[in-house]
Formats: C-alpha cells, structure tokens, sequence
C-alpha cells in the first residue's frame, strides 16, 4: 500500500479480553490479540475465519458498540455524519417500521428530523431495488428483501466505511449469490469502503480485493491476500480455476481451525 | 340464500358469536318452561328481560350503574396512569427494579379481597374506597406486564440506536416504546378485567349504590330474574371492554403479522 493512498480504516495493535465468569479465578479470554488493519479508501476487504476468531467483535469495535481494551481504531474522518455504518448479521430491521422508515433510520439517528429522512432514504431504496415497496413491514418481505433495507439504511447515511456483519450468513445458497452479484452492484454504484465479515471463502473471495484471513484462540490475523480478480465480476467467476486456487489456498490457512472448531461445538 | 346473506353482512365472527348467544337462550328458556329445574332458582330469559325492562324503564337501574362506572372508570385510569409510566421506569432502570420488585410481587401476590376491609377503614364507605379497590385490582397487572415488555425488549433492536450514533431518548420514543406496545395492551386487557371483578367485590363487601350492591340486593329477596339482569350488564360490559381493547390493538399494531387474518 503506497503512502499516498487515504486509508479509511487504521487499526493499531487492537486486543480484546473478556472475563470468564465461568471459570473460577476469573480467568481471562482473548478474543482479539495485536489486530493491525489497514483499509484504503474504496477498497472491499474481507474478514474471513472460523466462528470464534474475533471478527465479528472487530466490526463491532470499529462501530463502536463495544471497546477495546487496548490498542487504536482511526477512522477516515468526514464532514458531516458518521464515518462508519453497520449491516447487522440478519436484517435487524425493526418490524413496527415501514421500509422507508427502517432505511431512513440512520438519518433519524444523526438528527435529521423524519420527514427529511425519508426523502433521503428514497435514493437508497431505490438502489438495493426495493421501488414498490417502501410502506411493506419486514415481515411481509422476502430474507433478501429484509437485506436489501439493512444495506439501503447502512447506506443511506453515506458513512466513508461499510461495515458488513455476515449479513447474507441467513440466506439460501441461491438469494445469497444472488445478493452477493446485487451487492458489487450497488458498492461499484456508491462507491464505498467496504469491511465485510464471514466465514464463506468463497464468499470473500468473490467479493473482495483482499480476503484477511484471522484464526481463534487467540483471535489474531494469519494472512493477508490480494484477490486478483478482474472487475467487473459475475458469479460465473466462480467456477474458473484461478478462483478455486484462491480457495484453495484460504481452506488450506483454516482448515486446522475449523476442525477444532467443530469440534468443540459438539463436545459443548 | 338469506342466511348467506346475513353472515356477509355481520361478518363470520360476530355471526357464529351470535348463533351460539341465541342457542344458550333458547335451550336455557325451553327447559325452564319445561320444568326440568326450578324456574325461581336460576331464572330464566323472559323473566329476566321483563325485569330488566321494569328496572331500565323506572329508572331504578341507572344509579347503580353509573356509581359502578364512575367507581371503574376512575380506579382504572389511574391504574394505568401510573401503572405504565412505573411499568416503563422499572423496566429501564435495573436499580428501581431490584428495589420494587420484591414488594411488587408480595402485593400482587395478596388476594385484593383480604384488603377491603383495610381499604374500608382508611377511604370510608362511598366511593373513593371501590376507587381504591379498582385501582389495586388493575395497577399489579399493567405494571408486571409493562415492565416484562420493557425487560424483552431485543438486544440487537438497541443494538441498531447505538450503532447509528442514536440518543437514549430516540432507543426509548423507536425501539423500547413500539416493542413494549403489545405487552402494554395485555396488561390493559387483564387490567381491565381485574378491575371489573374489583368493582363487583367491594360493592358486595359494603356498598349501598352500585350494580355490584343491586345484584347483593336482589338475591337477597331472591329475586334471581334481576340477579341474572346485574351480571348480564357485567358480562356485556365486559365483552365490549374486551372489544374496545381489540380496537386498541389493530389501530397501533399494523406490523404485526398475527393480526392480519
């Protein structure tokens, strides 16, 4: 990464402990040791690991809900409203609000007062392709339906970073794809900074520019990898041999994780 | 087809509701006029309208309903007028919740009836003790359930407030509030009803007004025809509390699916 290029995301020697209350002795647990990240501005980066690696509690840090206890998070400061926005793992959207309503929620939260919200949210309703049906509630919306409002509030608030928390992890391997292909679409539209979390290899590398790849206990980054694929892609890509390669490659950095992985999750 | 058309008109709901009101008052006629049991013991419907119709006709009936009302009305507007904010302030704030909880539990946990007599001594006869009574029947109902709702209110619907840089007060007005609704309208509903049994029990207790004291008056002189006209006004008191609530519930809850049918 050249110096000249705007980095939207700086993570510094990023930890985090929890107390196990389960133990006796209040032993302590890592789940996030020496984090360095660096995102440039535009860039579509993946976090990919097995469940209990820390990725998620990464996004998290970055949004802010929860604090690290040591290390630094810098973001690319903007001008006005927030320079990161969320997409949570399934929908979370609230089911008494319209479409319009959930999209135009961010605003809402940075002040903007409603009536103007929802006229700034029509764009981005717009563009994830929910024309038609800005007044359903949730629960008369398709999963990839609920997605597509929890991508258009996160954009809605054109934050300079994205951040994505396996937000397709509740899909059909169908609507997923599909949603996979709709959100390069709608990123090379804004033209955003994109954190996106999963434990899908090919999922990161289909969408991605670099696929970091973390491992567990403690949660800890093993590889960074550039994903060498030209843009435009379809999801015809997948089936070529130079992405198998990349996939590949990313199993064989997890594949020891994984399995002590599962592992513990059957023992309980 | 006439029935057809009848069932359209009224809906199917309130159709079948009706066919199975008419056929308890059919079978409960036919057999009081077939003698199958004593008439004088649990009366039966043409009695029980020509009494009802003497008493709305003289006007005997309408100051005990109004007493009754007016002591329900006021009991339950103010179980609810402090009972949800207190709903509200327990279930948002841990301390206040460990501080009452336990002495909620032990009231809600005392029959009402057992504190008549108390209420009796300190509000006097009249009025303001059924008020107080009302109050208490209802108040343990809309807070427990209000504070249950505040206390389930999603993690990751708040999550969404704080993820977006939103205030405390907006998580309250779009995510605490709206979630809570329906536990609020549960606690209403059963409010509603303790509230009525409220009425009837102080009334029996001591009273010498209201529709409770009429029915205690009634079945003294074994006048079951007009026994059966008092809870009849209860029961269909009742039933359109029951209907209002509905009401209630499809204004503010669009967004719930089960409602939809």
């Amino acid at each position: 990464m050249t110096a000249m290029q705007h980095l939207a995301l700086s993570a510094r020697g990023v930890r985090m402990e929890y107390r196990d209350r389960g133990s006796a002795g209040g032993q302590t647990l890592v789940a996030l040791e020496n984090v360095d990240l660096d995102v440039a501005d535009g860039a579509f980066v993946s976090l990919l690991g097995p469940s209990g690696c820390g990725k998620s509690t990464f996004l998290k840090i970055v949004n802010g809900l929860i604090r690290q206890t040591a290390g630094e998070i810098r973001l690319h400061r903007v001008a006005k409203g927030r320079e990161d926005a969320m997409v949570f793992q399934d929908a979370a959207l609230f089911p008494w609000y319209s479409v319009t309503d959930n999209v135009a929620y961010g605003l809402v939260c940075a002040g903007v007062a409603r009536k103007e919200a929802r006229k700034r949210a029509q764009p981005y309703i717009e563009l994830v392709g929910l024309s038609g049906f800005e007044d359903r509630y949730p629960y008369q919306l398709s999963g990839g339906m609920q997605q597509r409002a929890n991508l258009a509030r996160a954009l809605a608030v054109d934050s300079a970073i994205l951040l994505m928390d396996e937000p397709f992890a509740a899909l059909d391997a169908q609507t997923r794809e599909l949603m996979q292909a709709e959100l390069l679409r709608i990123w090379n539209a804004a033209q955003k900074t994109v954190l996106f979390v999963t434990h899908q290899i090919d999922e990161a590398v289909f969408l991605s520019d670099r696929v970091v790849v973390m491992a567990r206990r403690p949660g800890r980054i093993i590889a960074d990898i550039p994903i060498d694929l030209p843009r435009p892609r379809a999801l015809e890509m997948k089936r070529t041999a130079r992405f198998g390669e990349y996939e590949d490659q990313i199993w064989r950095l997890i594949a020891g994780d994984v399995q002590n992985a599962a592992k513990e999750n059957a023992d309980g | 087809m006439p029935i057809a058309r009848v069932q359209r008109a009224l809906g199917e709901r309130l159709f079948y509701g009706l066919i199975g009101f008419v056929g308890l008052l059919v079978v409960w006629e036919t057999t009081a006029q077939l003698g199958l049991y004593k008439k004088s013991l649990l009366s039966y419907p043409t009695a029980i309208w020509r009494a009802g119709f003497a008493d709305i006709a003289s006007g005997e009936i309408w100051p005990h309903l109004q007493v009754s009302l007016q002591e329900f009305a006021l009991g339950f507007i103010v179980s609810l007028a402090i009972g949800i904010p207190l709903g509200l302030v327990i279930g948002m704030f841990r301390r206040v919740d460990y501080t009452l909880n336990g002495l909620l539990a032990g009231l809600n946990a005392t029959p009402n009836v057992a504190l008549i007599p108390l209420i009796i001594l300190l509000f006097g006869l009249g009025v303001p003790s059924k008020v107080v009574v009302v109050f208490l029947s209802a108040f343990f109902a809309v807070v427990v359930t209000t504070f249950t709702g505040v206390q389930s209110t999603a993690r990751r619907h708040l999550e969404i407030t704080r993820s977006f840089g939103g205030s405390s007060w907006l998580a309250f007005r779009s995510v605490i509030l709206p979630s809570t609704l329906p536990f609020i309208i549960s606690g209403i509903r059963i409010g509603a009803g303790r509230a009525l049994v409220g009425v009837v029990s102080a009334e029996f207790l001591s009273a010498n007004v209201g529709l409770g004291f009429y029915i205690g008056l009634k079945g003294q002189f074994l006048d079951t025809a007009r026994v059966m006209f008092g809870i009849l006004i209860f029961g269909l008191f009742g039933l359109f509390l029951g209907e209002g609530v509905r009401l209630i519930e499809r204004r503010f809850e669009a967004w719930r699916p089960s409602l939809h049918r």
